[in-house]
This record gives structure tokens, sequence and C-alpha cells, in this order.
């Protein structure tokens, strides 16, 4: 992979860990809440703890490839992608501290 | 595997008619004109023909503020009002906003990037068409004094047959998706454009900002789309056929609707303004004089933009008894899409801060769009709040905040636009005098209308209301909004003037007018319509400011790749996606009628579906396939190699991953996914929120479910065996393979109508989803069949020669798409099966 096709990846990978969390979330307190309540609201917390580590870790690898780099490879836009992404994931997340179970 | 390492010469290759390098680019003449298939020219169609959409939307907006100008008027009845704001709305947001830019988008991008062309040109004017006639069935709906009249969301059960009996509704569906196509077809277009035919030297880094914008922007629409696409076909079953899926009593959920309409209708938004801010980030650093500050940030932020926007659609939905969990979730979606957005609009402030802006008009119109836009932006902000937006929805609120962004973020950036590339389009410049006076009467139009209406909102006055009673405290903020709207509409008149007077009176603009940095300048206007004499190499994201070689040479003496042509044919440079290095030559398509001929036949198909004249839509199917098939057949080129000048020996269309018709059908098969995945959101969504209709529901067949999958995978397999068969020039098991993927693409269609026979489809909402996403995979099984066979009979007809395997690389892609669709089908409806009462 050459280094510009890195950094391109760079700058995607955090957008789909983005996608890719979200729908989890979204399933998770679809799955969790009424009518079905398939899982329990203490699991739709552990399992969004997980899946958050993991989206989180997809942006640090695209922060950590973009660190210090200049814009004439993208390594900027890597940097960035990564930390507004990660930001998005965390605020995603950071929801379900606020509640106690699926009624607020 | 790739042929392109050993490209041979061979005297195979077809000739194009005798003519010079000028005469195999003119632009046919007369009523042949129609037939033209260059960028230029149907982008130019795609703007004009948006803008006429403008008007006539503008027009609608004015009935309705003269309506509400003060109380108790009667001057529209409420039926006509209510058909005259769903048109409004109808028309900017399907048939002017997108169109539009998307025509900037197919004529710009082109120029800018260094291609003589679009790469998919023929689909370019299949778009138009379908856009014009999608329109015209739109817009015919007056005639029949049947407009629509549910407003521009349609929503269920009002839009349903019980509520709207008559053909309103399905004037809007089929209209509104038939016109979705070409955008669609657009976005495909441009993404393998703006991937596949740089200059020489344009990495993904050095590319205009612009490309990047509308590169996100296809993608979104390609992902976007889908949805509604979906949605509407649903809902015109339901109104045809009488399937159930939105009524509660079967286990269906108005809900549903709202979630597939939402989940385009916001990213749409930002489909909208993203293509306008790209325009912003080209015209601003020729103002100021000085590079887009930040490219690295505003790459980012677009890309981030491009995401989040597909996390925000419930917001619509924030008063529909959604759980408090998921409120908050697309809540807190709604406000971190502020985060790029803000990243954007820091990177125009620190350019604007960089130099000393020029004043002209085109600036004024950006300094406007960032006043406005900001605004509108801030007041999103507090719509993504819950309580806030319980409080404000579905009131004049919310009517200001849309049009602050709407207006702010897309239509004075667009009016800018106009002023700083009409040169481009006729040669002359507009008057300076006049397009102040514009921008002006739209500023002070627009604020006068539409800041008063938040106070309006928060008085408490609700939207898509034909009258009001006096002494509410409306009365005199209508008053004001209703004048505002006329001053803004005599900018846009004066505007009207001014472009109409510019074409025969305005001044003779010189080589690169404004003095920008992008490429689209490179020829004095009106540039030729091979748009490049030679194309070339680039070395900067502003080349026209940093390769002084460009401008001191007269423009069709710049040094380049590909100067002529050896065959006759129209010819544009294909790179590598990532690093823009010349990689092949790209022929392109002569001026053909075949396009607008298949265009024709699904107008004719769709719009005898409304009349209820099936036989008459059958006859527009077979049109449009008979056009399909002659579109599809003409003899390939690849397999032969040409010097391109500068050292470069270049291939014709290269056989491989990188080759733009195998990028094309990965973005192809990008939107058969979405639509898939719509259909799935379809099926989960309903099996959760009705789990008592569900259970009652039949379950599918076991074996024929496990056939099915098992076909799937034979359609994938035999696709890709056909691939390698071809890669190795191997004839008879190329053709052998494509048959038997045909075969295994009719057995998988046999097991999943077997699997679904003991499900009706009439009884549940879940059973008729489960039907809607098997007669989906069917359609595809269907194409990918067809075009096997179509593959294997141009095999065995001596249609192909050595080195042209494009056809079975692209259907082996294909193929695992489909093979993929069918696979989970199965699945679900295995799940389903095994676990009793889910399908």
């Amino acid at each position: 992979m050459t280094n510009m096709a890195r950094r391109v990846t760079a700058i995607v990978v955090p957008g789909l860990a983005w996608a890719t969390h979200f729908i989890a979330v979204y399933a998770l307190i679809s799955a969790a809440c009424p009518p079905r309540a398939m899982i329990g609201y203490s699991h739709l917390v552990a399992t969004v703890a997980a899946v958050t580590l993991a989206a989180l870790a997809a942006c640090l690898w695209s922060v950590v490839s973009g660190w210090g780099k200049t814009d004439n490879d993208l390594g900027g836009a890597a940097f960035w992608s990564g930390l507004i992404f990660a930001l998005a994931i965390f605020a995603d997340a950071a929801i379900l501290f606020f509640f106690q179970g699926c009624g607020g | 595997m790739s042929v392109v390492e050993n490209p041979s010469d061979y005297s195979g290759t077809r000739k194009g008619e005798d003519k010079s390098f000028e005469g195999v680019w003119d632009t046919p003449k007369g009523i042949r004109r129609l037939s033209s298939v260059s960028h230029r020219v149907v982008g130019r169609r795609f703007i004009y023909t948006g803008f006429v959409f403008f008007l006539i939307a503008g027009f609608l907006a004015l009935l309705v503020r003269t309506q509400l100008i003060v109380p108790g008027n009667t001057f529209l009845d409420l039926e006509t009002y209510n058909q005259v704001f769903t048109m409004h709305g109808t028309l900017m947001m399907f048939l002017f906003a997108i169109p539009i830019l998307e025509g900037f988008a197919v004529y710009l991008i082109p120029l800018m990037l260094g291609a003589r062309d679009l790469i998919f040109p023929r689909l370019g004017q299949f778009g138009y068409y379908c856009y014009l006639f999608g329109g015209i069935i739109v817009l015919s709906s007056f005639l029949f004094d049947a407009a629509p009249d549910g407003g521009w969301f349609m929503y269920v059960p009002l839009s349903t047959s019980a509520f709207t009996p008559d053909v309103s509704a399905d004037f809007w569906l089929i209209g509104i998706t038939f016109a979705e196509i070409a955008s669609v077809t657009a976005a495909v277009e441009l993404i393998t454009a703006i991937l596949c035919a740089r200059a020489p030297g344009m990495s993904l880094a050095k590319m205009p900002v612009f490309a990047w914008y509308i590169l996100i922007t296809a993608f979104m629409i390609a992902i976007g789309f889908p949805p509604l696409i979906i949605g509407s076909i649903l809902l015109e079953s339901e109104r045809l056929l009488d399937l159930p899926f939105f009524d509660p009593a079967l286990g269906g959920d108005p809900l549903l609707w709202q979630h597939l309409f939402w989940l385009f209708g916001h990213p749409e938004v930002y489909i909208i303004f993203l293509p306008a801010a790209g325009m912003v980030a080209t015209m601003l650093p020729t103002f100021v004089g000085k590079p887009l500050f930040g490219y690295g940030f505003t790459v980012a932020a677009v890309v981030s933009m491009g995401f989040i926007s597909f996390g925000l659609w419930a917001h619509h939905m924030f008063t529909t008894g959604l759980p408090i969990l998921s409120l908050s979730l697309f809540s807190a979606a709604s406000t971190m899409v502020t985060i790029p957005t803000g990243v954007q609009i820091f990177c125009f402030i620190a350019t604007l801060a960089s130099g000393r802006p020029r004043l002209t008009t085109p600036m004024l119109f950006i300094l406007g769009f960032l006043a406005i836009f900001v605004l509108g932006g801030l007041t999103g902000v507090m719509l993504a709040s819950v309580p806030f937006n319980w409080q404000a929805h579905d009131s004049y609120f919310v009517v200001a905040h849309l049009h602050y962004v709407l207006i702010g973020g897309m239509v004075f950036p667009l009016f800018g636009a106009f002023y700083y590339w009409a040169p481009h389009f006729t040669g002359r410049m507009m008057s300076e005098r006049l397009g102040r006076w514009v921008f002006w009467l739209m500023f002070i139009g627009f604020n006068t209308t539409f800041l008063l209406m938040h106070v309006t909102g928060l008085r408490g006055m609700p939207r898509r209301v034909a009258t009001y009673p006096e002494g509410l405290g409306w009365d005199r903020l209508n008053m004001l909004s209703s004048i505002g709207s006329y001053i803004l509409a005599a900018g846009i008149a004066l505007f009207v003037f001014d472009f109409l007077r510019h074409k025969r009176k305005g001044a003779v603009a010189p080589r690169d007018p404004w003095g920008a940095g992008t490429l689209e300048w490179l020829y004095p206007p009106v540039t030729p319509g091979f748009n490049f004499h030679a194309i070339p190499p680039v070395k900067s994201r502003e080349p026209l400011w940093d390769q002084p070689e460009l401008l001191d040479n007269e423009a069709h003496r710049v040094e380049g790749v590909m100067r002529g042509i050896r065959d006759g044919r129209r010819e544009t440079m294909g790179c590598d996606p990532v690093s823009g290095e010349p990689l092949y030559i790209l022929r392109l398509p002569h001026p053909t009628w075949i396009p607008m001929l298949a265009a024709f036949g699904l107008a004719v198909l769709f719009g005898a579906t409304i009349a209820s004249f099936y036989w008459v839509s059958a006859v527009g199917g077979a049109i449009a396939l008979v056009a399909f098939t002659l579109w599809g057949w003409e003899p390939s080129d690849s397999g032969v190699a040409r010097d391109a000048g500068m050292g470069h020996r270049l291939p014709v269309n290269v056989v491989d991953r990188r080759s733009h018709t195998h990028v094309g059908v990965v973005g192809t098969v990008l939107v058969l996914m979405a639509l898939f995945a719509s259909l799935v959101f379809g099926v989960l969504y309903l099996w959760n929120v009705a789990p008592g209709m569900a259970g009652a529901a039949r379950l599918p067949s076991v074996l024929p479910v496990v056939g099915a999958a098992l076909a799937g995978l034979a359609v994938a397999g035999f696709g890709q065996l056909g691939r390698h068969a071809g890669l190795k020039d191997r004839f008879a098991g190329a053709a052998l393979f494509a048959l038997l993927t045909a075969i295994s693409a009719g057995l998988a269609l046999w097991a999943l109508w077997a699997a679904l026979k003991p499900i009706d489809p009439w009884a549940t909402a879940l059973g008729a989803t489960l039907w809607a996403m098997a007669a989906f995979v069917a359609v595809n099984l269907f194409v990918t069949a067809y075009c096997a066979l179509f593959n294997a009979v141009r095999r065995l007809s001596g249609q192909v020669e050595a080195g042209q395997c494009l056809p079975d690389f692209n259907l082996a892609t294909y193929a695992k798409g489909t093979g993929l669709m069918v696979v989970a089908t199965a699945a679900i409806y295995l799940a389903g099966a095994l676990q009793g009462g889910a399908g």
C-alpha cells in the first residue's frame, strides 16, 4: 500500500468505525427497549462500552498515523478525521451514562 | 489479475469517423443536438432545467406568501393551498436543488480535473432525460387537477389510498422516483469520473477541493437516495396492490415511512449543502488571492459530515414517541455534526483573513452565505435539543430554520457561482452593477421574509395552515414576511434579466477572468468542446497559480499527454484512483439517441402506470430493455496500446479493479446494497415493533431457503470463474461460466419463490416486506442472468477478441453482489423459520 493509499484509508476508517458504532448503538437500543425488550439494560451498557472502545481504537489509529503530518499527503486530514469521529463516537455512547433504563 | 502489464498492438481496434480532432468533439447541430452526450451540454441542461423548476417553485412560494399576507385571506382555497405548498417543497428539493448542483458538477468536474469528458457520457444523457421526464410527470399533475397535496414528505397514512383515493400521490411517488434515477446515475458517474479520470500527477491530495466535496456528495447520494426509492416503491405498492406495509391493523407502521423518508431526507440537506460549500471553497481563494486555509481540515470535515449526516434522520421524528434513549442518541449525533460544519466555516473565515478579499458580486454572495448559513446552523443546534424541538416542532420556527440553511447554504453560493462561472458558459461577463443589486435585493428580501418567521414560530404559528385568525400576534409578522418575499423575488427577476442580457451585451470575458487557480480557466472562455488539446501534468492544487507554463503559453500549445488522436475516437486519460498517474486510454462514446430512447421507454412505463394502462407500461419496459441492450452491444475497444505522449505508452480500457467500468460497477453495487439494506431495515423494524403480528405470520419453507443460499453462492462462484477464464482468454470457458451464472440465477429465483410460497403477502405487513425483499433480489438475479447471457452470446457470436474481457470482469463483481444479497435474504428467512414466528 502506498503512503497516499494509507492516508486515504486513515481518513475513511474512522468514518466506517463511527457508522458501525452508530448502527450498533441504535440496534442495541431497539433490542433493549420495548416492545421486544430482548436484552437487559445492563447488557446494553456493557455491549455499547465494548463497541465504543473498539471504535475509538480505530480512530486512535488514524490520529496516530496523521500525527505531525502535513496536508501535502493528506496526513492532516487523517488526523482530524480520527479526532472528529472519536468525539462523535464518544458523544453517541455517552448518552447511556445519563440514564438508568429505557424509560429515562 | 491484470492484463495491463503486457498490452499488445493489434489491428482489431475500431476506427472512428474520418474527422479532425476538433471535428470528432463537435456538438451536433439542429435537432441532433438532443443526442449530444458531452458533459458540457448535459451539465448545462441540468442547470437550465433546474433553474426553470426553481422559478416555478418560487412562483408557488409567492402564492403561499400572498395567501398568508393577511389573516382570513381567501386568495387560495384550502385544497389549492395544500397543493401549492406541497409542489413548492417537492420542486425545490427534488427537481431544483440536487439536479442543478449535479449539473454544475457534471459541467465543472472534467474541466477541473483535466479530463475531456465524464467517463460515462451516455449515462449522463440518460440521467438528464429521466430527470426531465420525471419532472414533467410531476408537473403535469396540475393539468389533470391532481397535484399532490400531502406535503413534500408524503406522510402515511394521509397519502395511502384510504385518505388520498385520487392519483395525486401516484404522480408524486412515480414521478419523483423516476427523477431520482437521474441523481443516482449522476452520482455513479461522478464517483467514477473523479476517481478514474484526472490529469497526470493529480493525486487525491492535489485534487481541487471542489472534487472532494462532489466525491463525498456522490457517495451520499448513492447511499442516501435508496431508502426513499424503496419507501416510494412500498407506498406505491400499497396504493396499487393493497399490500399492508404501513397498515397498523396488519402489523404495518406509518412510522416506517417516516424512517425511510428521513433516512433520505436528512442526508439530503447535506447533499444540497456540500456541493454549494464546495463552490464557496473554490471561489473564495480566487477573490482572496490565497489558497484555501486548511485543505486537510476541510477534507476531514467533509468526510465527517458525509458520514455523520446519516445519523440525524430521527430528529425529524422527535415528537413521534420514539424511546427516550433513541431521542438522546439522535440528539447527540445532531449536535456532533456541528463540529465538522464549524471546522469548515472556520476554514473559510481563516481564508478570508489571510488576504485582502476583492468585493466582487460572487464574493458578496459568499459573505451572504456565511452570515445566513451560520444563523441557520445555530437554530439547527437549538432544534437538536429534544425539549426545544418538542416546543418548536411543526411551527414557523422550523420553516425559518430550514430556509436559512437551504437558501443560505445553497441558493446564495449558487447565485455566486452563476456570476463566477457564467463567462465559462457564455464567454461574457455578467454585470457587476446589476449583480450588486441582485445580491442586496435577495439578502434584504430573504432576511425580511425568514428572520421574522423565527418570531412567528415562537409565537405559536404552525406550518402548513392556509390561513389564521387575526389578533394572535402573527398579522404584522406575516405581512412583513410576504413583503420580504416580493423583494427576494425582485432580486431573482433582476438576475434573470441580467443573465439574458449578458449573453448578448455582456463584456467579452478574457482568459482566466477572475485570476483563478483551477484548471477550468486554462482556455479563454468559451473552452473548446474537447476541453484540452493535451492534458497537462499537474503539480499543485492551484495549477494556474503555481505552474506559470500553463498561462504563459497559448492554451492549445500547453504540453501534456494525449495530444490529438490516432483512431478518430473521443478519448481521455484514465488514471490510478489514488496517485493520479496515467494508467490507460479511455475511449468515450460519440453522440447517440439510445440513452434518450431508454429514458423515454422508462417514462412510458412509469407514466402509464399512473394511468393504470399496464399494457402500455409493458411496451415502455420493452422499449427500455431493447435500448439498454443496444447500448451494451457495441464492440469492445480494449486490448490495444497507443503512445500517449510524454513517455507514456498506455493500453485502451485497462482490465483490472482500477478500470473505470469496474469502479462504475462497484458504485452501482453500492447503490443496490443500500436499496437492499433499506428493505432489511424494513423487515427488522416491522418484526421489532409488532411482535404479535410477526408471530402470526406464516414461515418460509426451510429447504428452499437453503437451496436459495446455495444457488446464490453458485451465482457468485460461477461469475468469478468466468472472470478467470476471460482474463486467460479462454473463450469457451468464459462463455460456459456465463451460462452457468445465468442458470444459477434462475435456480436462486425459483428457490426464493418456493421458500415464500406459504406466506400470504396480503395477510401481514411483515409477510409483504419479505416478499418485497425477494422481489428486489429477483430483479437483481434477472439482471445478472441477462448480463451473463448477453456476455455469452457476444462471445459465441465472435464479437469478442483477445484481451477484451472487461464484461466478464465486471459481471463477476455484480454477480458477487447479487450472490451476497441472496445469501443474506436466505439467512434472514432461515432465522425466522428456525426461531418460529419471526418471519
